[in-house]
C-alpha cells in the first residue's frame, strides 16, 4: 500500500459503487416514486375491462388508399397501439410503419379541438352550437344559396361517407363535387379503363418469373404496398423471381431490383416499345400479337431506342432474353413513367407489353366486381383540382367546403388555388388539424381522429374478392367537440331534408342499417342482425359473397403514339423529380413525428428535404454534400440542400414532396421545402391529368452550407471501411452470368 | 491518502451526498382523496384483500377497486352513512367520478412487476394466508389507514426473495426460486 497520493486503481474501484449510486439517482426516475402519480381509477367499469389486460378491437386503417385492417391493442380504454388483422386479404395481418404512426395522428398536440370561426380576420374558438347555426344562414335552406354557387372539393371516396356526400351536394341541387388527389392515379385508371377494360386490374407479383416496372415503387408507396410487399415475398422464393427497374430516382423497389435502370426521363414509353420491337423479331410473339402492334413498334429498332433512353444495346438485350425465358413476367406502370406530357401513351406501351408477353389473364387479370355502386371507390385527379379552381377563379362560389385535401399546399403555385380560393365568399373545412387550407378558411370544423370513428371503406384494389373495410372507434373521444365527419354531413342533410333523415340519430346508426340491411350480399342471410353486426365488427372486414363473374380482361388494342424525345434544354437543362416518400405521400403525415424522424429508405435523411444530385453532376457542378442549391423552374425556386447519390440519372434532381409546410402543426411546420409549388404547367395530352415529372429545372449553388442530418453519418455511405455490402468492380465480375 | 479513508469518503459521500434510492423512509406519508381505512376492512372485518384489489390474481396490476365496488357495500350499510369519509364517497358516486387515488407502489418506469405470478405462486399454489402474501410487499396493511411504503421495494430487495428457494406448491418436495434474468423484469 502506498504512502503517496490515491492511486487510480483504488479510485476507481472504490468510485464503481459510490459513483453508480449517483448516476442512477442522477436519472431522475430510479426513485420509487410514491404519490408522485395517480393511479387507475374507475367508476363502474364493463367486466372485460382488468387494468393491465388489453383488449383489441378491429378497423380499418385510413393513412393511404390500400385500407389494409387493423387491431388496435386497447388499455385502460386508451388506444396504444395498431398490428395489422389477419382477416384482409389486403394485408393479411402486416401494416406498415405509417399505419403504426396512425396513433401519433390521434394522439397529436397539435390537432383541432373547437371549431374555428373567423372574426376580425382570425381564426378563434367556438361553438358546435355556434356552427351550425353559422352553416344554416350560409347554406341551409334559407341561405338562398343556388346549386352551381356551391362547391365540396374532398379526397379519394369510398364507403358509406361517398354516400352521404353525395346525397349532401345532390340536395343543394349542386353538381360540383371535385375530387382531388396531390398524388393522382387518374393516368394509370384512365390507361387501364381503356386497354383493360378496369380501373384497378389484379397483379399477381407472386406468380410472375419477372417483373420489370416503370417506376412503379410497389414496396414503398404504389397502390396498395403492404400487400404487394408480402406478394413480393412469395416471388422472392425458389425459383427465385428477378426484378428489373427503370426510373429516374432509385425508390425503395428499385434498391430491392436485381437490375436498376436510369433510363432517360420522359423515355420510358420508347423503351417499351423497343422491347416489344425486339420481341416481335421472334415469330412465337409475332403471331400471337395484336394486329396493330407490328406498325406501332416498327420504328423503336435498338439503335433509335437505345440513343433516345441512354440505355446500351446489350442492356436491352438482356432485358429481352429476361422476358422471353422467365415466363409469366409482369410489367408495371408507374407515376415516374406516366408523370409526362405522354403519360398515357407511355402507360399505353407499358400495357401493349404486357399483351406481347402473354401476360393478360396470367399476371394480370380481372378484379371481383362490386354489387354496389355507390359505395365503391371513386378515386382523385388534378383534373378535379383544375375544375374547382377554374370555377373558384370567375368568381362562381359563394360557398365552398373542403375535406381530405389540402390544395393551398398541394397545388403547383401556377394555379394561384390561394389566390382563388380567396374569392370564395365563404369557405369550410373539415380536418383534425390547421393546415394550410384551413387556416384560410371562415369555418373550420374539429374531426374526430380514424381511431375515435365510424366508418366504411373499399379499397381501390382489391386484391381478392371485394372487401368492405368496418372503422370502428378504438377508445372514447379524446377532445370533447371533434366530431366524425360522417356525423357532421348527416346533420347537414338533416338541415336540407330532415324527413329523408331524420330516422338516423346518427352516423353510426346510418352505418348500422344500411350495412345489416346488405346482409345478403355478404351470404350472412340466415345470421340473425344483431348477431350479423357484431361479428362484422369483431372481424372488421366483410366480404361480398361469391362475387359476380367479372369478364376475364381482354386487352383492347390501343394505338400508341409517342412523341420525339425531349430537346436538350439549354436554360432549364434538369429534370425534377418529385419523389413520393411513403410516410409523408402527399404531405398530409408531416405531423407524424415518427414519419419525421423514420430515416428516408434510400438517403437516411431525417426531419428535413434534400435534393438527391448524382455524383458525376455533382463533381462537374463542384457541389458536395449540404451545399444549398438554388433549384428553380420556370414557375418558382426552392432552396435545399444538395445530397449526392449515384441512384440517379445525372441529368435529374430529385426532391421529395411532402415537406416544407407553413401550417399543420410543430411538427410539420418550418421542415423542409415544398417542391410542388414550382412544377410547370405541362398537362398529358390524353388526360390533361399534370405531369408532375415533366417539369425542367436549372440548378446552382447558393454558396451557403450546412451539415446535412441523417442517420448514415459521415460515412457518406461508404460504411467507414466495414463492408458490410460489399461491391466489385464491373471487370471481376462475369457480367454474362448477371442479371 | 489511505484506501479505507478514501472508502469512508465515498461512502458518505454516497448516502449524503447524493438523493437515496431507498424509500424506506416512513415519514413520506401519502395523503390520499380519502382517508381509506383499511384497518377497518382488512383488520376489523377481515376481508379478503383481493375481494377489492380483484385483479392481483389475474392481471400485472392488483387494481383500485372501482367505485362500484365500495358502493356495492355502502349503499347498504346506514350506520356509516352520515360519516364524513361516507359522505365524501357518496359525493363521487353522484357525480359518478373516479376518484384520484394517489399511487403509492410507484415502480420506476423500466421495472415490469407481475402481480399475477407472485398471487399465483403464493396464495394459490402454495396456499399461503392472503395477507402475509400481500403483506410481505406491502407491509402489515390491516394496521393502516391509507396504504403506505413500508418495504425498500428495491431491486436488492426483490432478489433476496427471489434467491430463496421455496415449495413449488404447498407441501410438494420440489422447491424452485425466482427468476433471476435481468430480461424477465427489465423486459
Amino acid at each position: 500500500m502506498n504512502d503517496g497520493g490515491i492511486k487510480r486503481r483504488d479510485f476507481l474501484k472504490v468510485m464503481g459503487w459510490g459513483g453508480a449510486s449517483a448516476a442512477l439517482a442522477g436519472c431522475g426516475n430510479a426513485s420509487l416514486e410514491s404519490g408522485a402519480e395517480l393511479v387507475q381509477s374507475y367508476v363502474q367499469p364493463e367486466d372485460f375491462v382488468i387494468p393491465g389486460i388489453a383488449v383489441y378491437y378491429a378497423s380499418t386503417c385510413t393513412q393511404c388508399e390500400a385500407a389494409c385492417a387493423v387491431h388496435g391493442r386497447v388499455r385502460e380504454g386508451r388506444i396504444l397501439k395498431l398490428e395489422g388483422s389477419p382477416a384482409s386479404s389486403i394485408n393479411k395481418g402486416k401494416i406498415c410503419g405509417l399505419g403504426q404512426a396512425a396513433v401519433q395522428s390521434h394522439y397529436n398536440p397539435d390537432r383541432l379541438t373547437r371549431p374555428q370561426i373567423r372574426q376580425g380576420g382570425k381564426l378563434a374558438d367556438a361553438t358546435w352550437e355556434q356552427a351550425m347555426t353559422l352553416l344554416a344562414q350560409k347554406v341551409g335552406p334559407a341561405s338562398g344559396l343556388q346549386g352551381g354557387e356551391f362547391a365540396l372539393l374532398s379526397g379519394a371516396v369510398s364507403g358509406h361517407l361517398k354516400v352521404l356526400l353525395q346525397n349532401y351536394v345532390d340536395s343543394l341541387g349542386s353538381k360540383n363535387h371535385f375530387i382531388y388527389e396531390a398524388l393522382s392515379p387518374a393516368v394509370t385508371h384512365s390507361a387501364n379503363r381503356k386497354i383493360y377494360g378496369v380501373e384497378s386490374p389484379r397483379l399477381h407479383i407472386d406468380k410472375a418469373k419477372v417483373i420489370l416496372s416503370f417506376g412503379a415503387d410497389f414496396l414503398g408507396s404504389w397502390v396498395s404496398p403492404v400487400h404487394f410487399s408480402g406478394q413480393y415475398a412469395k416471388f422472392r422464393k425458389a425459383p427465385r423471381g428477378v426484378l428489373v427497374q427503370v426510373e429516374p430516382k432509385m425508390t425503395l423497389t428499385g434498391a430491392n431490383a436485381d437490375r436498376w435502370i436510369p433510363a432517360r426521363p420522359g423515355t420510358e414509353g420508347m423503351l417499351a416499345l423497343g422491347i416489344a420491337n425486339l420481341l416481335l423479331q421472334d415469330a412465337a410473339y409475332a403471331q400471337k400479337a395484336p394486329a396493330a402492334a407490328a406498325a406501332i413498334v416498327k420504328p423503336y429498332n435498338k439503335e433509335v431506342v437505345s440513343t433516345a433512353t441512354g440505355v446500351s444495346i446489350e442492356q436491352l438485350d438482356k432485358l429481352v432474353k429476361l422476358l422471353k425465358e422467365r415466363s409469366p413476367s409482369l410489367v408495371l406502370s408507374g407515376p415516374s413513367a406516366e408523370g409526362h406530357a405522354h403519360g398515357f401513351q407511355t402507360a399505353a406501351a407499358i400495357a401493349l407489353l404486357n399483351v406481347i408477353l402473354g401476360n393478360v389473364g396470367k399476371t394480370i387479370d380481372a378484379p371481383a366486381a362490386l354489387p354496389f355502386p355507390q359505395i365503391a371507390p371513386q378515386g382523385g385527379s388534378y383534373a378535379g383540382l383544375r375544375d374547382f379552381n377554374d370555377g373558384l377563379a370567375k368568381g362562381q362560389y359563394k360557398a365552398v367546403f373542403v375535406h381530405g385535401a389540402n390544395p393551398v399546399f398541394t397545388a403547383p403555385g401556377f394555379m394561384g388555388v390561394r389566390e382563388n380560393l380567396g374569392k370564395a365568399a365563404f369557405k369550410v373545412v373539415f380536418a383534425d388539424a390547421i393546415d394550410e387550407t384551413a387556416a384560410m378558411a371562415d369555418l373550420v370544423l374539429p374531426l374526430d381522429s380514424a381511431l375515435e370513428g365510424w366508418g366504411t371503406h373499399v379499397a381501390h384494389y382489391q386484391p381478392a374478392g371485394t372487401e368492405l373495410g368496418i372503422q370502428q372507434p378504438l377508445m372514447e373521444k379524446l377532445h370533447a367537440d371533434t366530431r366524425t365527419m360522417g356525423d357532421i354531413v348527416l346533420d347537414l342533410l338533416k338541415q336540407r331534408q330532415p324527413e329523408q333523415y331524420k330516422q338516423w340519430p346518427d352516423y353510426y346508426a346510418y352505418l348500422k342499417t344500411s350495412v345489416v340491411q346488405a346482409k345478403n350480399a355478404f351470404g350472412q342471410a340466415a345470421t340473425e342482425d344483431e348477431v350479423f353486426w357484431r361479428e362484422a365488427l369483431s372481424a372488421g372486414v366483410l366480404n361480398v359473397a361469391a362475387p359476380a363473374q367479372a369478364a376475364p380482361l381482354a386487352a383492347a388494342s390501343v394505338g400508341v403514339s409517342l412523341p420525339a424525345p425531349e430537346a436538350a434544354n439549354a436554360q432549364y437543362p434538369f429534370h425534377l423529380v418529385p419523389s413520393v416518400r411513403h410516410s409523408f405521400r402527399d404531405g398530409r403525415h408531416a405531423n407524424l413525428p415518427w414519419m419525421q424522424e423514420s430515416p428516408d429508405a434510400l438517403t437516411t435523411v431525417v426531419w428535413d428535404s434534400w435534393a438527391e444530385i448524382h455524383p458525376k453532376t455533382a463533381a462537374r457542378l463542384g457541389v458536395k454534400e449540404g451545399d444549398y442549391l438554388e433549384i428553380a423552374s420556370d414557375k418558382g425556386a426552392i432552396k435545399v440542400k444538395a445530397y449526392v447519390f449515384p441512384g440517379i440519372h445525372p441529368d435529374a434532381i430529385s426532391v421529395p414532396v411532402g415537406q416544407g409546410h407553413e401550417e399543420l402543426g410543430r411538427y410539420a411546420k418550418g421542415v423542409g421545402v415544398n417542391p410542388f409549388k414550382i412544377l410547370s404547367p405541362v398537362f398529358d395530352k390524353d388526360t390533361g391529368e399534370l405531369a408532375m415529372y415533366a417539369t425542367r429545372v436549372k440548378v446552382s449553388r447558393t454558396g451557403q452550407h450546412e451539415k446535412m442530418v441523417k442517420d448514415e453519418g459521415d460515412s457518406h455511405g461508404k460504411q467507414a471501411g466495414t463492408k458490410i455490402v460489399a461491391t466489385l468492380p464491373s471487370d471481376k465480375v462475369n457480367l454474362a452470368r448477371e442479371v | 491518502m489511505h484506501r479505507l479513508t478514501a472508502l469512508l469518503f465515498f461512502a458518505v459521500l454516497g448516502i449524503f451526498g447524493v438523493p437515496s434510492a431507498y424509500a424506506t423512509d416512513p415519514t413520506t406519508i401519502v395523503e390520499q382523496p380519502i382517508e381509506f381505512p383499511h384497518d377497518r376492512h382488512a383488520g376489523d372485518m377481515g376481508i379478503n384483500c383481493m375481494y377489492c384489489h380483484t385483479y392481483a390474481r389475474r392481471s400485472i396490476v392488483s387494481g383500485i377497486p372501482p367505485l362500484a365496488k365500495c358502493m356495492g357495500c355502502h349503499q347498504n350499510i346506514e350506520s356509516v352513512k352520515d360519516k364524513p369519509r361516507i359522505k365524501k364517497l357518496f359525493e363521487y358516486w353522484e357525480k359518478k367520478q373516479a376518484i384520484p387515488w394517489k399511487k403509492v407502489h410507484d415502480l420506476p418506469d423500466f421495472v415490469r412487476f407481475n402481480h399475477e405470478r407472485h398471487i399465483q405462486r403464493f396464495y394459490f399454489e402454495q396456499e399461503k394466508p392472503v395477507q402475509e402474501v400481500c403483506g410481505y410487499c406491502h407491509g402489515d396493511v390491516k394496521t393502516m389507514t391509507v396504504a403506505q411504503q413500508v418495504k425498500p421495494l428495491t431491486m436488492g430487495w426483490c432478489k433476496s426473495c427471489h434467491q430463496q428457494d421455496h415449495q413449488v406448491t404447498k407441501g410438494s418436495k420440489e422447491t424452485t426460486n425466482g427468476p433471476s434474468d435481468c430480461w424477465v423484469c427489465h423486459k
